[in-house]
């Protein structure tokens, strides 16, 4: 047991975090919330100059080869930075390529993206909101060499911009709803493709995406016809995983914006910090953060060693979700009224504390995996 | 980054709960929790009897140096708090060998640990701790029961307070105020005494259960050796904060928590209300999943205290926030069970007691984790002024 990050991982960390200062200041932030790309090519095209599209992407496809802990240790630092645009949907949505990709389709996206070419997305949402099997019925059915969509996908991340969409498609329907799910790979630029930004919390461009006789050609299929709800599962779970990462590095900004500001805010003729009533929240949301540090270390490890860890990453994000809300709420609540302000960065993290929470499932469908888990009939 | 074990520490550890998971079948049935090991009779027997099992394989001294009769080191000691915990086994005295025995080793003279440290290996001196004082809680420096030396003794009077297991306890340790008109933090000094000194009257008070888990101690002219002291005279305080600096992981407690866990989802299964197990009911999944993800969050964060420990760095604040952590997670805990219980979880140790009414005792007993060893409010002032710097309450 050693729960040092290593040498690498720490330059990884230092460079990750002296970046995102620089180039990614809360003016920026703000300016992106209100574009309509939501997103800066030119600091995308900085980031892939660094290697972080392709962080986890193996080296002969072009990419880093690093571990998936690497890729959360740099998550860490996006989250504590908020870095908006399709970085997290985009890595998260290359996974399946890398798991159940065949060489063909490896060899056509892993490098594109690992050069920052491409930006990709996950289709996994409808109407309903729910990430469980029963929640995917958009469908597709087989035409020729091609298979056809039709109906509507919900938040979308970032799907305007995107490439390309891997999409949670219906293509036949069983007795149970985990069966008869595919995963396609979508042109987002193909006709019948409408696409629709939501306006949401955190202006993170979560989009209604509707297809309409979408053409998807069969070679275009990811893993196997009607059995990729497993692979829909490794997505979320990476996908929470990293959620929580970002989380934790967004606590710490919290925790030290709040630390440091009521050290200069004076009244009573004493720095507010001075005061109990304000330290024990303070130590509190320390606590949380802590607690919810190793807990997500954890889960990183061991789905990075390839250990089984659906109950450890569905704990990370239930406990996570509710750390991370109840920590900026008290942070907001610290600041006093400034911090209620569009122009005060503790807000950015407030609204984002909430989108968080949904991504990759929220903590009450977390919190039933680990009942099963725990062994609840 | 890892979480792993070597396998030599996955071997000592599965050996340290080999040995609990062996003596579980002698415990008694109305232990319920480490307290009970002070309340009743058959309870302290049996942790007397545990306490001789491990002194026989050395485990009370694990971590301490080879030349004081030392073996094994801290992640040793986390694993057998870790087994002890998860089995419910008593037989390391929290005082004798939890907390004197490393503040001997950080701050007593030779002659001292030389003199005291083998007792407490082999379990032949059970020990109880005399901080508090009617009016000194938290802010113990302004305690004021006196040990006036004179000759090649102190004399001791005045009366301490909250005093766990003193009634059973062969000997004590504390702070005495030494120099009456000395300035605070310098007027004190670490004295070791026989319970059993003429003068020494230990008064059982009754806990919110009838029970006697802590004592009074009234000290009157109580004659004690002048040498019976730990680092200088009128310096106490400072080995007061040696022994408040020993980084504690929260292992045992978490595992124990754990175990009960176990023995929640198992009674939930087999436990039906409008003919189906309690477990179905959406409400008390959702709960029970919360607390389950809140005991890993504790969990994984004793091991990294414990990784701390095992290279001798601080984790000052690491610890205040795991005591806070997981004593308000019991409290929740027994709440959340009570809640769930309805009447039954009311009962006492009885026939309609549900899970030997475990949460009966833990409803009441879960102030023990909250209060003691500093309470959660001094622990969260310790991470505000030593871990984030806020300005110190005059």
């Amino acid at each position: 047991m050693d729960l040092r990050f290593t040498e690498a991982q720490e330059i990884l960390r230092k460079m990750a975090r002296d970046f995102l200062a620089t180039e990614c200041p809360k003016s920026l932030i703000r300016e992106l919330e209100q574009s309509e790309k939501g997103y800066s090519p030119e600091l995308w095209k900085k980031m892939a100059e660094l290697g972080w599209m392709g962080l986890v992407i193996p080296e002969r496809y072009e990419g880093m080869g690093y571990t998936f802990q690497d890729l959360t240790v740099l998550a860490e630092e996006i989250g504590r930075n908020i870095l908006p645009g399709p970085f997290i949907c985009t890595v998260t949505s290359t996974f399946p390529i890398i798991e159940a990709g065949t060489e063909e389709q490896k060899k056509e996206f892993l490098p594109k993206i690992a050069r920052g070419e491409l930006i990709l997305t996950a289709a996994l949402l409808e109407a309903e909101g729910v990430f469980s099997p029963s929640g995917i019925t958009v469908s597709a059915t087989a035409k020729g060499d091609n298979f056809v969509i039709n109906g509507t996908k919900l938040f979308v991340e970032m799907a305007h911009v995107a490439n390309y969409i891997i999409c949670a498609i219906r293509t036949r329907s069983g007795s149970q709803p985990e069966e008869g799910i595919s995963l396609l790979i979508v042109d987002a630029n193909t006709p019948g493709i409408k696409c629709e930004v939501i306006p949401t919390i955190a202006d993170d461009k979560l989009c209604e995406v509707r297809f309409e006789n979408v053409l998807v050609p069969r070679k275009n299929l990811l893993g196997k016809l009607d059995n990729a709800w497993p692979l829909v599962q490794m997505l979320l779970r990476k996908g929470a995983i990293i959620k929580c990462a970002e989380s934790i590095g967004g606590m710490q900004a919290c925790v030290e914006m709040t630390v440091a500001y009521s050290k200069e805010r004076v009244q009573y003729d004493r720095p507010i910090g001075a005061f109990q009533a304000l330290q024990h929240i303070m130590a509190d949301m320390w606590t949380a953060m802590q607690t919810s540090r190793y807990l997500v270390y954890q889960a990183a490890w061991m789905e990075s060693a390839g250990m089984p860890c659906e109950k450890q990453a569905s704990m990370a994000k239930a406990y996570v979700n509710e750390a991370y809300k109840n920590l900026t709420k008290w942070a907001v609540r610290l600041h006093g009224a400034i911090g209620t302000t569009y122009d005060h960065d503790i807000s950015l993290y407030y609204r984002r504390s909430k989108s968080a929470d949904v991504a990759f499932g929220g903590t009450d469908f977390h919190r039933e995996i680990v009942a099963r888990q725990i062994g609840l009939a | 980054m890892d979480f792993e074990l070597t396998k030599e520490q996955e071997a000592r550890r599965q050996m340290f709960f080999d040995a609990c998971k062996a003596l579980e079948h002698k415990k008694p049935a109305t232990m319920i929790g480490t307290e009970t090991t002070f309340t009743i009779d058959e309870c302290w027997e049996f942790h007397l009897y545990c306490a001789k099992e491990f002194a026989k394989k050395n485990w009370l001294a694990l971590g301490w140096p080879p030349e004081y009769g030392g073996t094994g080191d801290i992640m040793d000691r986390v694993f057998f708090a870790e087994a002890r915990g998860y089995y419910g086994i008593p037989g390391v005295d929290i005082f004798g060998v939890g907390m004197l025995a490393p503040t001997l080793l950080a701050a007593a003279s030779e002659e001292i640990k030389r003199e005291f440290l083998p007792p407490i290996a082999k379990a032949e001196v059970m020990w109880c701790e005399l901080w508090s004082e009617p009016n000194a809680g938290s802010d113990l420096a302004v305690l004021s029961t006196t040990a006036i030396k004179k000759g090649d003794e102190y004399i001791i009077n005045g009366q301490k307070t909250w005093n766990t297991g003193a009634n059973r306890a062969d000997w004590g340790f504390g702070v005495f105020k030494t120099d009456p008109a000395g300035r605070k933090h310098h007027n004190l000094t670490f004295i070791l005494l026989d319970m059993k000194t003429p003068g020494v009257t230990v008064r059982p008070i009754l806990y919110m259960t009838r029970e006697t888990p802590f004592c009074e101690v009234y000290f009157d002219d109580v004659h004690v050796p002048a040498k019976n002291i730990v680092g200088q005279e009128n310096e106490g305080w400072a080995v007061v904060n040696v022994l408040a600096g020993f980084e504690r992981s929260g292992m045992g407690e978490v595992a124990s928590m754990g175990r009960i866990l176990e023995e929640v989802v198992e009674f939930l299964n087999e436990t039906k209300r409008g003919g189906q197990p309690l477990a179905k009911d959406p409400i008390i999944r959702n709960r029970i999943a919360q607390l389950a993800c809140e005991l890993e969050a504790a969990r994984t964060l004793s091991y990294r205290i414990a990784d701390l420990q095992s290279r001798n760095e601080m984790a000052l604040m690491d610890a205040s926030a795991a005591k806070i952590f997981y004593s308000e997670l019991g409290e929740r805990f027994a709440f959340t069970m009570m809640d769930i219980l309805g009447p039954s979880g009311l009962v006492k140790f009885s026939r309609w007691a549900p899970m030997q009414g475990h949460w009966e005792r833990a409803a009441q007993e879960c102030f023990v984790t909250t209060i003691s060893m500093g309470t959660n409010e001094i622990q969260r002032n310790i991470i505000a002024w030593y871990g984030l710097g806020l300005p110190r309450m005059k």
